[in-house]
């Protein structure tokens, strides 16, 4: 019986460890390869060479700073955000369910598609945002040509995107909290503040967790966005990770330097997931005991 | 009142982008005096462009369509032994397998992109639609196994047990018991996978090179970095509008089996 | 009663020794016991007992540790459970809900390639025979709860088992409908010619309508017998607790435990001089329980706690006087539980 179940299992866990561990084990090898056009894109053995590379690139590390800074400010409002929108679309209200699908729809649409469309919203000054500021007797503002201000710019599709799949993870946590905690806690005199403090929240931990991790996650990673929004620039100023691991391989045709970049990046995703984890667990543990 | 807000927050990008779709381009660059409600009137005229374009543009939201079904396909053929597997496991094994699969649901594709192109590469899957479903099954797998078990577990013990006693196999429990009843979970859980592959971008970036194979992602990608269109918003309005319609409309006419999918996949994760 | 559905076999079922242990939890221990064709055995204890565990051994559910299973002459033990002809009834009766009760009724037989002719005559007959002709095309969540109960009967019989295995088919359904389908399913299985093994934990269930009871604690057979066996000569305090409502009343003595039935007992003015061959205790009134035929009286006794004694009503507080009979004590030893012998038998 055993063996059956494990038979069952087998085509699904061979095709992902084909998908996402063989490219791991892949990548570490052609980290020690060059493989670029010098070489004919021939790998070469190079040993260390090319992550005493990455350790001195300092462009991989601004890419690194301005990963983690659009990662931690889109994830953090996404969270706040999110939070606000579940506890919104949990209220008992006439039309929830339409209300529900339509502030999903952001969500559904290709990550390109949209990153197209927010390129005009955000045009100086031709964009309605910029429009509507002038009209308001307001300068514009350049949102995808001035370097301290693209990466909020991107940020901001980026929350606008997600912040409802958060939200429906949230939701899905709402919805698993009896409704007679809320009415114990009523009957006790909790005003709405404290019940999202005392009852909603720790309840909600779990979710929160899952939800922070995931969008973190997929955040580091971030590609299609910044690919067709910015190019990453102005001036490199929004360019992630990913994309420097992209552009190294194709449109330097620097193979091996681009798997290097690759894990690096992946290394940083481990090390961030890994703090992300433990500060919540410190959180809560710092929550639970001012609770008690 | 904070509805409104949200509605507005969720909806104004995209009636921005219909707004601008129909709207010549000088009304929209200010050659006619410009403002939102500035004259200039409407027209259809982006949206000819796109339809009669080369390759025109309905032909990416087929390549789309065609690798989301074939992928959503072999996606569910793989998950749901996997998936009834896992949720008939012992506990201990389930919980750590299942760790794992939702390590790679997080796990962020475009890192994978340069090792499954030489995967393309070598094997000659570039440029063949169907072949794209390969990685995206891998990389939808987590996801659909996730889903699928949650709702695996939900079937009474019992009831595949009555099966048993009835004499039934394990095929034939799957095929008259237990399948009939995970149709809805499958249905959540094929509309979730169909739009991630509608939507992936960096592997069908670096798969796919002739334009007529693009599927809907890179093709805006292309569009957005074409130079064809000198003052191009409207005709990308309207590359935006007609790229999200079928998605809208899959969202408004699934919404249920979307919503319940992405909720109980959060319930058991 | 229809002939083909009778499937009666001359041996009936045999456990030898049979044990379930997981990981290192005893489930079941060495348990032994035969049911003769056409005889229904109750096999009864709290939750946790092994009765369940029992039956999914029997049905083949789950792997025996040892012992052997035997049926109809042939051992069984290592059989899978779809060649083992045994239907089984489940606690949540286990209706397909997808499909009507025609084909949750069929379904097993169409499978098992059952030609369709027999297929037709032997669901008439079944549905015939358990009055769900007019439910044929209701989904599982269209009927009532005992509607369901007769759908899982009908498949079981379909069947055509060489055992019937229940567990606790009756636990889903209200109290009134309990008693009145006892009588029923009774009938019914009786009328199989096949042995049967009912799983509960109602003993007033087991008693109305097993021929034999065997109580299991722990994953221990305590004592195997009539419902009248078990009830006057328990093997020990734990089957003389379980059985009997309300429960038997435990009293101290220097060196044994006695067990008293509540309708044994028998209410005096306090004070009052004892006959011989009578016991007695003084007490105070505590409050009575009315139940319609009877009454329940507590009594507080100093040392001895509330005993409750059944009767007429009487006297409704005050200090009273409680008496028995000495052959109406049951004797336990005070550490072990186990039944002494009565002191009559034991002088000789």
């Amino acid at each position: 019986m055993r063996w059956k179940l494990w038979l069952l299992m087998a085509p699904a866990l061979l095709w992902l460890l084909a998908i996402f561990a063989a490219p791991m084990l892949h990548y570490a090898w052609l980290s020690t390869q060059a493989e670029t056009v010098l070489t004919g894109l021939q790998p070469r053995p190079v040993g260390a060479e090319q992550w005493l590379r990455l350790w001195n690139d300092a462009r991989f590390w601004q890419d690194t700073w301005q990963t983690l800074r659009f990662s931690a400010v889109s994830v953090l409002l996404e969270m706040v955000l999110g939070l606000a929108m579940a506890l919104l679309l949990h209220q008992p209200l006439r039309g929830r369910g339409a209300l529900r699908t339509i502030s999903l729809l952001p969500w559904a649409l290709p990550t390109t598609v949209m990153a197209l469309g927010w390129r005009w919203i955000f045009n100086d000054p031709y964009g309605p945002i910029n429009q509507l500021l002038q009209g308001l007797g307001l300068s514009g503002v350049p949102f995808l040509s001035d370097p301290a201000i693209t990466w909020l710019a991107a940020v901001w599709a980026d929350t606008w995107k997600t912040t409802p799949f958060v939200a429906l993870l949230l939701l899905a946590g709402l919805q698993n909290i009896p409704a007679d905690l809320y009415e114990a806690a009523a009957l006790e005199g909790a005003g709405a503040w404290q019940s999202l403090r005392r009852i909603t929240l720790p309840l909600l931990t779990p979710y929160l967790l899952i939800a922070l991790l995931f969008r973190l996650a997929q955040a580091l990673g971030v590609f299609d966005l910044i690919q067709v929004l910015t190019g990453g620039g102005p001036a490199g100023s929004t360019e992630s990770l990913a994309l420097y691991a992209y552009l190294n391989a194709m449109r330097f045709l620097d193979f091996g330097y681009s798997a290097t970049v690759m894990l690096g990046s992946f290394a940083v995703l481990l090390v961030v997931a890994a703090l992300a984890g433990l500060a919540f667990q410190w959180s809560r543990t710092t929550q639970a005991e001012e609770l008690r | 009142m904070a509805r409104l807000a949200l509605l507005i927050w969720s909806l104004g990008p995209m009636v921005w982008q219909l707004y601008t779709s129909l709207r010549p381009t000088e009304a929209l660059t200010g050659g006619l005096g410009g403002g939102l409600g500035g004259p200039g009137g409407w027209t259809f005229a982006h949206y000819q462009q796109l339809l009669h374009g080369n390759p025109p543009f309905q032909i990416y939201l087929l390549n789309s369509a065609l690798v989301g079904a074939s992928s959503t396909a072999l996606t569910l053929a793989l998950a749901v032994p996997c998936a009834y597997a896992l949720s008939r496991l012992g506990r201990n094994a389930s919980r750590s397998l299942s760790l794992l699969v939702a390590a790679a649901a997080a796990f962020p594709a475009v890192l994978l992109f340069l090792a499954l192109l030489e995967l393309a590469r070598n094997w000659h899957l570039a440029n063949n639609l169907l072949a794209l479903s390969l990685p995206y099954a891998g990389l939808c797998l987590p996801l659909a196994i996730l889903l699928l078990q949650a709702s695996f577990r939900d079937i009474p013990m019992e009831l595949e047990e009555a099966a048993v006693m009835e004499g039934m196999g394990l095929w034939q429990r799957l095929r008259w018991v237990l399948l009939p009843l995970m149709t809805p979970a499958m249905a959540s859980a094929a509309l979730l996978i169909f739009i991630f592959c509608w939507n992936e971008y960096p592997i069908a970036l670096t798969w796919l090179s002739r334009s007529d194979l693009l599927t809907l992602a890179p093709a805006m990608a292309r569009i957005a970095g074409s130079s064809v269109y000198t003052i191009p918003y409207g005709a990308f309005a309207a590359a935006t509008v007609l790229g999200s319609a079928p998605l809208i409309l899959l969202m408004l006419l699934f919404q249920r089996q979307i919503i319940s999918g992405l909720t109980q996949g959060a319930i058991k994760g | 009663m229809t002939q083909s559905l009778n499937t009666s076999t001359a041996a009936g079922l045999r456990l030898r020794e049979l044990s379930r242990r997981v990981q290192q939890q005893t489930l079941l221990d060495r348990l032994t016991l035969e049911v003769a064709p056409g005889e229904i055995l109750a096999l009864l204890g709290p939750s946790g007992c092994g009765k369940s565990t029992t039956l999914r051994l029997i049905a083949g559910l789950d792997r025996a540790s040892s012992g052997e299973i035997e049926l109809g002459g042939a051992v069984i033990t290592h059989l899978p459970p779809a060649q083992r002809q045994v239907a089984m009834v489940f606690q949540s009766y286990a209706l397909f809900p997808h499909l009507s009760v025609e084909r949750n009724l069929s379904l097993g037989m169409e499978l098992r390639g059952v030609p369709r002719a027999d297929i037709a005559r032997d669901l008439e007959q079944v549905l015939a025979l358990l009055q769900l002709e007019g439910l044929r095309q209701r989904r599982p969540a269209e009927l009532s709860g005992g509607q369901r109960q007769r759908v899982a009967l009908a498949r079981a019989l379909l069947r055509k088992p060489a055992l019937f295995l229940l567990d606790e088919p009756m636990s889903n359904l209200d109290a009134q409908l309990r008693e009145d389908l006892r009588g029923e399913l009774r009938t019914l299985l009786r009328s199989t010619g096949v042995p049967v093994v009912y799983v509960t934990h109602d003993q007033h269930e087991a008693m109305g309508l097993a021929d034999r009871i065997a109580v299991l604690r722990e994953g221990r057979l305590q004592q195997i017998g009539t419902a009248a066996e078990l009830y006057n000569t328990p093997t020990n305090r734990f089957v003389a607790s379980f059985l009997g409502n309300p429960s038997i009343n435990l009293i101290e003595t220097p060196e044994r435990q006695l067990g008293l039935r509540p309708e044994r007992l028998k209410l005096a003015p306090a004070g009052s001089s004892c006959e011989a061959g009578w016991s007695m205790l003084e007490g105070t009134i505590s409050h009575r329980e009315w139940l319609g035929d009877r009454v329940i009286t507590h009594v507080q006794c100093p040392g001895q706690g509330s005993l409750k004694v059944v009767g007429d009503a009487g006297q409704a507080a005050g200090p009273v006087q409680v008496r028995w009979r000495h052959e109406d004590a049951l004797s336990f030893e005070r550490d072990g539980g186990g039944r002494l012998l009565p002191l009559t038998t034991r002088s000789q």
